[in-house]
């Protein structure tokens, strides 16, 4: 028995080593920014789970920088890439990437939790930090800050879209959801909007993340005869949950409806296990993309061979807005591509959006999808059924008004 | 009630006897070669991922080859890297395999995509069966037919044949082993091998059931090793009542605290421990000691 106490002793030593050795990092000497290259920072996941998604959100961001010939104010872009595996990692990143990389900014942050974590270095750094995904209502609402902005909306703006359709479909409402902060808020919100569409709940779970079997949790279901569920889990958990549906034969029988999914998560269990309903923020093949979006589509597909997911948008998006109000501030210094962000507006669709100069949340309506009953191609998996909002007033009544969001924003 | 309280235990069953697979390759690694590998979990991995190419490639039955293929990959990494620990300090193994773990992951990443496999449980196992109350699907009665008969397999080869018999024997004394002139080397390469090929085993069996991605060994090797903890480090028993014992007690709490449907195997793990600190069917091993 000592033998095996002194292996988990040391054990226990190995891991904190390993941690630490992660942690300090052998980056590059740190340059000047006046007239060399413009560098900025990427912190999106390179392994474990998140690793698809890090890999859809980079290639988005990289092709922004490629579209405008990787050179802004005439000077070449240099990209820093860094991971994301968790809160703490990707906050001694974002320090890499503000202390020895010196990037005039950063995109990146899938993660609510870590990118509560990166805001932090982004406050006291002055670092203008975009970012792409990270859906807790705290980001842009009392955690708000100066220098961070988002392209992601929030829990309640999405549920608000989805809530209304989960009625049409039936007043029974089963809640299964992942059981921290983003599961938390999903069920927070979409319990404000039950009575308010008329409908009512009839069980819930709240299930640990990583779960990997959910027959226990069907089988619940099954028992509870919901007339449909609402869903809030994540990832690989969301993944492992259509499968065991569709293989414990409950794919056509209780309709599921969910917010912040992503391709992936269906590309990644085939035709035969997806279903659903789904707020997005955005779909490749959605008759309404704009010019540049169909630019996007259509340089992705040269690249890559494959149409782009959400995430490329979003990485698209957020290192396109850095990009266009660098050139609009004339300047690479933080004051000023934050003042120019604020005032970043896109109005290349019907719907302009932009970051909105109060809580730096960006303001723009998001599609509700639904799984085609017959996929026949490798990647097209969805009809689109409707924007959840179709006019710039629409959009910004569900976003909310400062009240409700709560944020005090700094001065610069 | 009773109904989907049968049904609960059925399934969870099922995950338990694929916790167990996991476990005894984990648990026979380590009673004979004394390493605690941290790598089970990859070649668990490799498994689905070499199940998912021969089915791309060849159908349904060539998936059964992948098992000893992975085998195969597992004696060429023990003849090239495991080796070099034997007798070596425990810290040593603990960090070599800890960082073949992480090499493993990331060459399924290079070599498949960082991108999910798309695997559903073949046509003819599609479906669900309804005994009296019992509600199960077709799959899952497959997963449970296969553990049982690998894991009966196993522990007849290892109790009735000859190399069963040099196994248990190396396990304990390898110098009074290789004294009566067997070629113990070339036997710990095999058990290494065999090792890998029941982490593949467990792998092809969950592929259909869990999203086949890079990373799909994290959410199977922690309930494994506390599955071992349970059952007793080196203890084929131990691995198989503490493997069940945990899925059935995993399925019960989402059924009535779903709140604590994590915390309960490690609760579980803790309370035997409190009594029995070596496991339930811990032995003492000179070796270990």
């Amino acid at each position: 028995m000592a033998k095996l106490d002194m292996n988990r002793r040391s054990f226990m030593r190995t891991t904190a080593g390993v941690a630490a050795a992660s942690a300090i990092g052998w980056g590059r000497t740190a340059r000047a920014q006046s007239d060399g290259p413009v560098r900025i920072g990427m912190i999106y996941s390179k392994q474990g789970p998140g690793a698809a998604i890090g890999e859809y959100l980079q290639r988005g961001s990289e092709l922004a920088v490629e579209q405008v010939g990787r050179k802004v104010l005439g000077r070449p872009i240099e990209l820093v890439w860094l991971d994301e595996p968790n809160p703490q990692v990707s906050q001694q990143n974002m320090q890499r990437l503000a202390d020895e990389s010196k990037v005039v900014a950063v995109v990146g942050g899938n993660y609510s939790s870590s990118a509560l974590a990166m805001m932090s270095v982004a406050n006291r750094e002055k670092l203008p930090l975009i970012l792409t995904g990270a859906a807790a209502s705290e980001i842009t609402g009392k955690n708000c800050s100066r220098y961070t902005f988002r392209t992601q909306a929030t829990v309640p703006v999405q549920m608000k879209g989805l809530m209304p359709y989960v009625s049409q479909i039936g007043k029974k409402v089963y809640f299964i959801t992942a059981s921290y902060a983003f599961g938390q808020d999903i069920l927070r919100s979409s319990r404000a909007l039950l009575k308010e569409v008329g409908a009512t709940e009839v069980g819930v779970d709240e299930v640990p993340i990583n779960t990997s079997d959910y027959s226990s949790y069907i089988l619940k279901i099954r028992q509870a005869k919901p007339d449909v569920i609402v869903g809030g889990l994540v990832g690989g958990d969301f993944s492992n949950f259509l499968k065991q549906w569709n293989e414990m034969g409950m794919k056509n029988k209780i309709p599921y409806a969910a917010i912040a999914v992503t391709d992936t998560d269906f590309w990644d269990v085939g035709p035969q296990a997806s279903t659903g309903i789904y707020v997005k923020p955005w779909y490749y093949n959605n008759p309404k993309n704009t010019a540049a979006e169909k630019k996007l589509i259509e340089d992705f597909r040269k690249k890559y061979n494959e149409p782009p997911s959400d995430k490329t948008w979003s990485g698209w998006i957020g290192m396109r807005a850095l990009l266009e109000s660098i050139e609009a501030a004339k300047s690479t210094d933080s004051k000023a591509i934050v003042t120019h962000l604020e005032k970043w507006k896109n109005t290349d669709g019907e719907v302009p959006f932009f970051f909105r100069d109060w809580d730096h949340q960006m303001v723009r309506p998001a599609v509700i999808v639904k799984v085609k009953e017959n996929i026949t191609d490798k990647w097209d998996y969805f009809d689109v059924l409707k924007n959840t909002s179709e006019t710039e007033a629409e959009t910004a009544k569900a976003f909310g008004s400062k009240e409700e969001i709560g944020c005090n924003m700094p001065a610069l | 009630m009773l109904d989907i309280l049968v049904s609960q235990v059925a399934n969870g069953l099922v995950l338990g006897f694929i916790y167990v697979l996991i476990a005894v390759g984990l648990s026979i690694t380590f009673g004979l070669l004394g390493v605690i590998n941290f790598a089970h979990g990859a070649f668990f991995a490799l498994g689905a991922y070499v199940a998912w190419q021969l089915f791309q490639l060849f159908g349904w039955s060539a998936v059964i080859f992948a098992p000893p293929l992975v085998g195969l990959i597992g004696m060429l990494v023990e003849v090239t890297i495991i080796r070099r620990l034997y007798g070596k300090e425990p810290l040593l193994s603990l960090i070599v395999t800890f960082a073949l773990a992480l090499l493993i992951e990331a060459l399924i990443r290079y070599i498949w995509g960082a991108d999910g496999k798309p695997f559903n449980p073949p046509p003819f196992l599609a479906g669900i069966v309804e005994f009296g109350p019992l509600l199960i699907t077709k799959y899952r009665v497959a997963v449970l037919g296969t553990t049982i008969v690998t894991l009966l397999g196993l522990w007849a080869f290892l109790a009735w044949t000859p190399y069963g018999r040099i196994l248990r024997a190396g396990s304990r004394d390898p110098e009074m082993v290789e004294l009566l002139g067997i070629n113990l080397p070339r036997v710990l390469t095999a058990v290494f091998g065999l090792g890998c090929a029941l982490a593949a085993i467990a792998g092809v069996l969950a592929a259909p059931l869990w999203t086949v991605s890079p990373s799909m060994a994290a959410n199977a090797v922690m309930p494994a090793f506390v599955v071992v903890a349970i059952g007793g480090l080196g203890s084929f028993r131990g691995a198989v009542v503490a493997g069940l014992a945990v899925g059935i007690v995993t399925s019960l709490t989402i059924q009535f605290m779903p709140e604590a449907a994590a915390a309960s195997m490690y609760a579980l793990m803790f309370a035997i421990m409190l009594l029995r600190p070596r496991g339930l069917f811990g032995e003492r091993w000179e070796r270990f000691e």
